[in-house]
């Protein structure tokens, strides 16, 4: 049996080595021409093309869309218009009233993508931070409820959506259970408040188990000794959870935040799928405002679309350099201790 | 205060018996060392006492009252980690505090307290570090001073200077001997290096897969081990113990050689390292397979006629070549017999 492997592995492993020799000698030139460091660059080549093309490239092309106006597709056919689509979008006459704004839907879309933010996620965090808690006891079958919160998370955002709307839609699992017991059905997703709860609701059941497993690691990694020597102290429960675990879970809540807010802002996928935005812009986000006036509307507008998208974008690195910035600080701390 | 009484205390894991019935009584300001081997239920007992853990039965009683179901922090007692289980978020002043704000102490009575034990500890100067910004040694004084300021019954000692390098225990073992004399409290303090337990303990309980083996002074362990398994515990390098027959004309080792030694019933005769002398008219007869010459001594290992091996410590640095062969006596006051069913036999 051994020796049927050794050979398989042989028959695997040889055009590798052919390769490999191939490539020798000219790599071993060229790093004598280029050096250690031309040589870093050599092997980072095809990652940064990718990165270019990919990345940098469109991030380029959507600063230059954003400097102009017009319905044409191509850069070439369009009209330059300076810094017009950042003024047409920041523009109000009153800004106590959102109706005044040259791009209302956009100030709506910031709004609710505002609220969003401050809604999900502290819904997210608490329930993240309490569902890692009861995962870190010594429960019964573990491994099942962890398994359990974190299933959804391998799902396909549109399925997500797709189930949530089976489940709450006019004709959906929920109000047949409601007309099953004798009560009235629910148009859960054509009541404002409902729909924005539903798309906040739907997104943390989404997310939850990802979140939650990070904040496990971090529990995990909290010394069980700490916790008998509060518990030798006669330290509340309570007390223990904010003077000891919160914060030694600081790192991971700190990651946990940061990465969740960039979620947030960027939600889309699952409360289009679920809700279309509606009713009316009860769930208008920016992302969907951003697809709807650059590919979607009848008149579409590239160039404001792209200058939304920078917009966000720089709201997205600020969080991202924020996220670099406490990651460095644990380490620095993790270094310390 | 701090006199505690452990009645028939055992502990079961599922199929596994940990404890098999302990008891045992510490008497108030003593300090009592448990020791043994990795595994023999040591920590466990300890734990028991602390209330971080519940025996499966058996009472625990701490000054004549029966605590067997009271919570760890309802029993007075403070304990000494072996990781030091210092809040790593917290200074050394907000650690040593922790506890005593719990109870809700007037603020003037902790600062009262933490200086009073951050001078008997001589950390007043590392008072407003954080643990991570302290050595080994530093740890292992605020998490003593973090149980002194708590002013418990007695202080329960999880293996705490384990994590020190071997220069830094010898003397952290004399301060924290130091501190029992000073404070007067009741110590149980649970090791698994036996030099340790011989140089701080007033008793020494030696543990072994859950029972008491025995529980006596230090010297008094040393001096009358009570059966095979303490006497080689107990002492190092550990003590010959040599298989053989009682006589009318002595001790007969199995390998043939006759020791002046009167052992009626014994089946085991156990001699300390220490005890071997070289005497050209000695009994032992051996031949040399190591010499470890440690300078004020030399450990020699030999084997004995038969293959029982030998182990001496001789003063000096005696001119032994390996392969050599060397006759050794002994005092036969020295020897320890023990009967076929380990226990030390009636001399």
């Amino acid at each position: 049996m051994a020796q049927v492997g050794a050979w398989v592995g042989a028959v695997i492993t040889a055009p590798l080595r052919g390769f490999a020799r191939l490539l020798d000698v000219p790599l071993r030139v060229w790093q004598r021409l280029a050096g250690q460091n031309g040589m870093a660059a050599f092997f980072l080549l095809p990652n940064m093309a990718i990165f270019g093309i990919f990345v940098l490239f469109p991030l380029g092309l959507n600063i230059a869309y954003s400097l102009t106006s017009g319905g044409a597709l191509f850069l070439a056919d369009r009209n330059f218009a300076g810094l017009g689509q950042y003024q047409r979008l920041l523009t109000c006459a009153d800004y106590t009233n959102l109706l005044s704004c040259q791009e209302d839907q956009f100030w709506t879309a910031l709004g609710n993508t505002a609220l969003f933010v401050v809604v999900q996620v502290t819904a997210l965090i608490v329930l993240a931070t309490a569902t890692a808690l009861i995962l870190n006891r010594e429960l019964r079958a573990r491994s099942f409820w962890r398994a359990v919160f974190f299933f959804p998370v391998l799902l396909s955002p549109v399925v997500v959506g797709l189930i949530w709307r089976w489940i709450l839609d006019r004709n959906g699992v929920l109000n047949a259970g409601l007309v099953a017991v004798g009560l009235d059905p629910v148009n859960w997703l054509l009541d404002r408040n409902f729909a924005f709860a539903a798309a906040v609701g739907v997104t943390i059941w989404a997310h939850l188990g990802f979140f939650a497993l990070i904040l496990l690691a971090g529990l995990q990694a909290i010394p069980r000794d700490l916790y008998e020597a509060a518990e030798m102290d006669g330290t509340r429960p309570a007390r223990v959870f904010w003077r000891i675990t919160l914060p030694l879970l600081m790192p991971n809540m700190l990651v946990v935040i940061v990465l969740a807010l960039i979620r947030a802002v960027q939600v889309f996928d699952e409360a289009f799928v679920l809700t279309g935005g509606g009713p009316g812009t009860a769930t208008l986000f920016l992302t969907q405002y951003i697809y709807e006036v650059g590919f979607a509307s009848l008149l579409k507008n590239p160039g404001l679309a792209a200058a939304a998208s920078i917009l966000m974008g720089g709201v997205l690195v600020v969080l991202t350099l924020l996220q670099l910035a406490l990651g460095r600080r644990n380490e620095r701390k993790a270094k310390l201790k | 205060m701090g006199r505690i009484v452990l009645k028939d205390i055992r502990k079961t894991y599922g199929a596994v018996d940990v404890l098999k019935g302990i008891d045992l009584e510490v008497a108030e300001g003593e300090l009592v060392v448990f020791v043994g081997p990795s595994g023999c239920g040591k920590s466990t007992l300890l734990r028991m006492i602390a209330g971080l853990d519940r025996p499966t039965t058996g009472t625990i009683e701490i000054d004549g009252v029966d605590v067997t179901a009271r919570g760890a922090a309802d029993r007075g007692l403070a304990m000494v980690f072996q990781s030091y289980a210092l809040y790593p978020h917290m200074t050394v002043r907000a650690n040593m505090a922790f506890g005593l704000q719990n109870t809700k102490m007037a603020k003037a009575e902790i600062d009262a307290r933490i200086a009073e034990a951050a001078r008997m500890l001589e950390i007043e100067p590392l008072l407003d570090r954080r643990p991570g910004q302290l050595s080994g040694g530093q740890r292992q004084r605020v998490a003593i001073g973090r149980a002194i300021v708590r002013r418990p019954t007695a202080f329960l000692l999880d293996e705490p200077l384990s994590n020190l390098d071997a220069e830094l225990r010898v003397s952290m073992r004399a301060e924290l001997s130091a501190l029992h004399d000073r404070l007067g409290a009741t110590m149980i303090h649970v090791t698994h290096d036996q030099v340790e337990a011989m140089t701080m303990a007033d008793r020494i309980v030696v543990l072994r897969a859950g029972k008491v083996e025995q529980v006596d002074t230090p010297l008094g362990l040393y001096n009358r081990p009570a059966n095979l398994f303490v006497a080689g515990f107990i002492g190092a390098p550990g003590m010959n113990l040599w298989a053989g027959r009682a006589g009318a004309s002595g001790f007969t080792l199995d390998g043939g050689q006759v020791l002046p030694v009167a052992a009626q019933g014994a089946t085991t005769l156990g001699l300390r390292p220490q005890h071997l002398r070289l005497d050209p008219a000695g009994p032992l007869v051996a031949q040399v397979t190591l010499v470890e010459a440690l300078g004020a001594e030399s450990v020699i290992h030999a084997d004995l006629a038969g293959g029982q091996k030998l182990l001496a410590v001789l003063p000096g640095q005696p001119d032994l070549a390996r392969g050599a062969s060397v006759r050794f006596g002994f005092d036969p006051g020295h020897a320890h017999l023990f009967g076929a069913d380990g226990l030390r036999a009636a001399a």
